[in-house]
């Protein structure tokens, strides 16, 4: 029995070993990138010795570029504003409006119930380029082309699928017994459902949020298409680094660090709260 | 402010001091030689602001433009302060990257808008927008001496140029013929030809090939006896951008064509002719011997990035690429020369086909006089040179600014060989391809089959002719066949 | 379990609250999205058309002419294919690799929980910006992927440049950013099972497979589910990481549906065409999340009767 429990635990740690290297490597790599120029990027064979520099991250946050023979203005930051402001509010509309439609879905059966959360499901099915170009003419008529509403609106295609069944599935995996007896003792609808659902189904609406935040931050086409360019996302604005004097690789790499820094701040911090919360099972238990 | 500056850059235009003695008073001033440029057409435009035509017509309009994010609009956003002095007009852009800049611009003008009233494109582009009928024939403009200041001077603009974005609509249609529409202006352009990498091909005694078999050989050469370098860089990607350079350019060196234009106007395959054949296999053998390792993923920035960074002997494709690898903090740069090049041997001179980065104008926009201002001035003769003598605007799309000494002894300090290469190429220097709307298709299909080819998927003969083939029924389904 | 004679009154109870409820929490939700039923049609119009936005001129309702063209149209069955192995494989792997993490940080350790954020990370990579960084990592004289094939002795390993690996090379990219999507959805199914048929199969010395196999998949199958539907949804409709890598090529190796409809879009603009072939992927998507909501539904109906 001891010698199994060792030798599982020698695999499990090689295991999580192998996993880490293949999905962290690449993550790393693209760091250490951020830190040099083309100079030693493209060096043959490539090595992980260089003369780290903070240029990259200079030029993106200054927003300007120092090129061979001109500057260019790059609009880096700005970039990264507009994924920021796009992704929270498009994410804060999903929850408002899917998470209740969940919870109507997960414990009110209701006529029909069951139609209309899979067509609301369907809106997933659709590939994006099939609406688009009707979309961009519909914008264009009713004013809703290159704004941030639209662009909000068209974003709840990619949020609110997402949100609607994975909070669906927490709600039903909360013994509904918790909030019958909250009702029992006299309290309404909306308290119940604030006091006792919501924060019982807390991690999986975390959960949901993060991902839904994670697949609009990565979004490409949508802005692209709909929006001016001071409207466009750090997906469109990174590409700027491929340029007429060659392909700015540490520029990239630093703008997809810049990118990653935001989201996985928010997945720490979500983190405990997170962790926290997926003791659901215990109230199950 | 810069009123002193003012004046020396004035008494330069009169001619009254030389270039250096400007310059050398500008520095004086603690003025930077590209700032002096901005000043020095500063004085251009006022010159251009006397010669009797009404710039101040629109002033107060704001025109907005979009822009791919390239040299060419560096160049103008470097200079169009005077534009809006001149005009009294402002000017508002939007900047995209060049990797989804085609898709905006097809996303903008299909669904109708009206926010840009002008934009960059490629010419064959334009054998989609013209029919669409997203653009404006710009001839309409150009001939009315009401909208077009009398120094435009159009037959300025290199011919092959020129004739290269004006088109009747016509499936097949010949490009620059009498009843074309000029549904662009060119802004500038890029020939393919050959940059190599002079140290390298001194290292192993190489030299310069003049034809095909001598390219395949060449490239070979150096694939061998340079240690982690790979011959030659091509484009090899899947799509219409690895036909359109080097490739088409020394297919039609041969006099071989894309489509068969019929005396019905009915268009066919033309890529399964034996000579056409022979030259797909010439390819086809120097990709698989000395091209890139991953060639078939390659676009004109993988092309041009391992020629900078030191990994290939040489490219051929367009030699502004070329012109900027020999530049800023690429490791071979200073290294790299250039070399005009005719694939075939019985060719006299080589027939680069051309890309040719233009201005065309929104048929959507509300404000298209005041637009064809900014293009007119954008693409005018003082611009041109300004862009060409201080910023990256080359090629230039003008015989004044290639006829400018300025101009030309800069690039031959810099980049040797360059200035000869153009003035070689430039008399064959067009479009060789059959302007259609099937463009895209056909050619990413192109890509596609030379993949295949390349890979040993299937034989060149054989792959050709599927090729012909599906062509043929493409341009039948669309009724063009 | 005590929650087992608790499913139903809580229903009943709520059933007397006013009846409009349920309509008025889920319709918000319904009207912001039924937006895009507009555009839809419009697209389903296209798609019945031939229409070539070159060809203004030419464009007339064909009806079905679109689709019956692809019957006849090899590079259409490519497509299929090539699509649905990609969906497949993706899947395939992610699903086994993504469970097999889910299980390894199962345990509630400030390790694990970690680990678990810190391999969102590839997530939180666009897949555009990612592919072009794998490009550069796979390149063959300056990628340091390329160069770990040649230590492990692989010589001339050409990725996604060579039809026989770039199929491979993209399945990796895609398990690469997208396995850490399921790990984190299994991860917290796993974590909010109950614990008692656990607890009270350790006491019966029940072998560890056999509980894996009869209690934790069993439960787990609705979150298996749920990631699955999201990622087949995604997986079939792949563009970014197969465009950013390869185009589509080499040859019409990658050609899956989005690339094709977005190359007849964008640069054909052959509208028809392009709508003609989403509107299949459309229809396959829409049959594939059917099955599977309606295996979702099955399940949680039976883990409701049975606990």
């Amino acid at each position: 029995m001891q010698s199994v429990s060792t030798l599982e635990r020698v695999l499990r740690g090689i295991a999580i070993t192998v996993i880490i290297l293949f999905f962290m490597f690449p993550i790393l790599w693209i760091f250490l990138m951020s830190f040099q120029t083309n100079e030693t990027i493209l060096r043959v064979p490539p090595s992980i010795f260089f003369e780290p520099t903070l240029v990259n991250y200079k030029a993106l946050i200054s927003g300007r570029l120092e090129g061979s023979t001109a500057t260019l203005e790059i609009a880096f930051m700005s970039n990264l504003y507009n994924s920021l402001f796009l992704s929270v509010t498009s994410v804060t509309v999903g929850l408002l409006l899917g998470v209740p439609a969940a919870y109507a879905f997960a414990r009110l059966k209701f006529r029909g119930s069951e139609d209309i959360a899979f067509t609301l499901l369907s809106f997933r099915f659709a590939p994006p380029l099939l609406v688009l170009l009707p979309l961009t003419i519909y914008f264009q008529q009713i004013g809703l082309a290159d704004t941030y509403v639209g662009l909000i609106w068209v974003y709840q295609l990619i949020v609110l699928p997402l949100i609607l069944w994975i909070v669906r599935g927490y709600f039903e995996d909360i013994p509904a017994d918790i909030e019958y007896a909250y009702r029992i003792a006299g309290h309404g609808f909306w308290a119940t459902f604030r006091r006792i659902a919501l924060p019982l189904a807390g991690p999986g609406i975390a959960a949901a949020g993060l991902l839904a935040f994670i697949f609009a931050w990565n979004n490409f086409i949508f802005a692209l298409v709909l929006a001016s360019a001071d409207k466009q996302p750090v997906t469109v604005g990174a590409l700027a680094f491929i340029t007429a004097s060659g392909i700015n690789y540490g520029q990239i790499a630093a703008g997809i660090i810049l990118s990653i820094a935001p989201t996985f701040a928010l997945a720490l911090y979500a983190q405990r709260y997170l962790v926290e919360g997926l003791s659901l099972g215990a109230v199950k238990g | 402010m810069y009123e002193r500056e003012k004046r020396l850059a004035k008494s330069y235009i009169e001619g009254k001091i030389s270039r250096r003695g400007m310059l050398r008073g500008m520095a004086s001033m603690g003025v930077t030689a590209a700032t002096a440029g901005v000043l020095v057409n500063a004085a251009a435009t006022q010159a251009l602001a006397q010669n009797g035509f009404d710039w101040k017509k629109h002033a107060g309009t704001t025109v907005k433009l979009l822009l791919n994010q390239h040299p060419y609009a560096d160049a103008m956003i470097a200079n169009i302060e005077n534009f809006k002095e001149l005009t009294g007009m402002e000017v508002e852009y939007d900047i995209f990257p060049e990797d989804v800049y085609f898709d905006k611009v097809t996303a903008a003008l299909s669904s109708g808008s009206s926010e840009y009233d002008a934009f960059m494109t490629g010419a064959y582009m334009t054998w989609t927008y013209g029919p669409a009928g997203w653009i404006d024939d710009l001839n309409e403009y150009i001939g009315d001496s009401e909208k077009t200041n009398p120094d435009y001077d159009w037959d300025d603009m290199l011919q092959g140029v020129r004739d290269s974005c004006a088109w009747n609509g016509q499936p097949g249609g010949a490009l620059g013929s009498a009843d074309a529409k000029q549904w662009c202006i060119p802004w500038g352009y890029e020939q393919n030809n050959l940059t190599y990498n002079s140290r390298m091909f001194q290292e192993a005694g190489l030299s310069i090939p003049t034809n095909l078999d001598e390219l395949v050989a060449t490239a070979g050469e150096a694939n061998s006896k340079l240690d982690g370098v790979y011959g030659i860089g091509v484009r090899g990607s899947r799509s219409w951008a690895t036909i359109h350079p080097g490739f088409l350019s020394a297919y039609a060196n041969f006099g071989q064509k894309d489509l068969n234009v019929g005396d019905d106007g009915k268009l066919s395959a033309a890529m399964n002719t034996d000579v056409s054949r022979a030259m797909h296999e010439k390819w086809v053998q120097m990709i698989q011997e000395s091209g890139a390792p991953d060639w078939a993923t390659h676009t004109w920035y993988q092309a041009g990035t391992d020629l900078g960074a030191g990994k290939s002997a040489m490219i051929f494709d367009a030699d502004i690429l070329g012109y900027f690898m020999n530049g800023g903090e690429n490791a071979e740069a200073g290294n790299l020369s250039f070399a005009p090049f005719a694939a075939n041997p019985d060719a006299d001179a080589p027939t680069p086909n051309i890309w040719i980065w233009s201005l065309a104008m929104a048929s959507a926009s509300k404000q298209k006089d005041a637009a064809w201002y900014f293009m007119q001035w954008a693409s005018g003769p003082e611009h041109g040179l300004f862009g060409a003598t201080e910023m990256d605007f080359v090629n230039p799309v003008r015989k004044s600014v290639w006829a400018d000494a300025g101009f030309t002894s800069r690039l031959d300090s810099s980049y040797p060989g360059y200035v000869e290469m153009h003035d070689l190429s430039a008399p064959g220097a067009k479009i060789h391809f059959t302007a259609q709307p099937l463009f895209f298709d056909l050619t990413t299909e192109w890509a596609a089959t030379l993949q295949k080819m390349v890979a040993n998927e299937v034989p060149v003969d054989e792959g050709l002719d599927q090729l012909a083939q599906s062509v043929d029924r493409q341009l039948k389904e669309a009724g063009l066949g | 379990m005590t929650t087992a004679t608790a499913g139903d009154p809580p229903k009943r109870t709520f059933k007397i609250s006013k009846r409009y409820l349920p309509y008025l929490l889920s319709l918000p939700a319904l009207l912001t999205c039924i937006g895009i039923l507009i555009p839809f049609f419009t697209a389903v119009a296209y798609s019945l058309q031939r229409y070539r936005l070159s060809q203004p001129w030419a464009r007339e309702y064909n009806w079905g002419a679109n689709y019956l063209n692809f019957l006849s149209d090899p590079s259409f069955w490519n497509t299929l294919k090539v699509s649905l192995t990609y969906a497949f494989l993706t899947v395939g792997i992610e699903l086994l690799l993504g469970l097999g993490i889910a299980l390894l940080l199962q345990k509630r350790t400030r390790f694990n929980n970690f680990v678990s954020i810190m391999l969102l990370m590839p997530l939180m990579t666009a897949p555009a910006l990612a592919s072009l960084m794998w490009k550069l990592m796979t390149n063959p004289g300056f990628g340091i992927l390329s160069y770990f094939a040649e230590l492990l002795g692989i010589e001339d390993m050409r990725w996604a440049s060579d039809p026989s690996t770039a199929m491979l090379t993209v399945v990796i990219v895609d398990v690469w950013v997208y396995t850490p999507f399921i790990m984190i959805l299994l991860l917290a199914g796993l974590r909010s099972l109950p614990r008692q048929p656990f607890e009270a199969a350790e006491l019966d010395g029940v072998p560890r497979l056999f509980v894996f196999w009869r209690i934790t998949l069993p439960m787990l199958t609705p979150f298996l589910l749920t990631a699955t539907l999201f990622r087949v949804i995604e997986s079939i409709q792949q563009f970014d990481i197969i465009y950013a890598m390869t185009q589509g090529g080499p040859g019409d190796t990658l050609t899956v549906f989005q690339v094709e409809a977005y190359l007849n879009f964008f640069q054909s603009t052959n509208v028809g065409r392009s709508a003609a072939l989403l509107m299949i992927l459309w229809a396959i998507t829409y049959f594939l999340s059917s099955v599977f909501i309606k295996n979702w539904l099955r399940l949680r109906e039976r883990a409701r009767g049975e606990a």
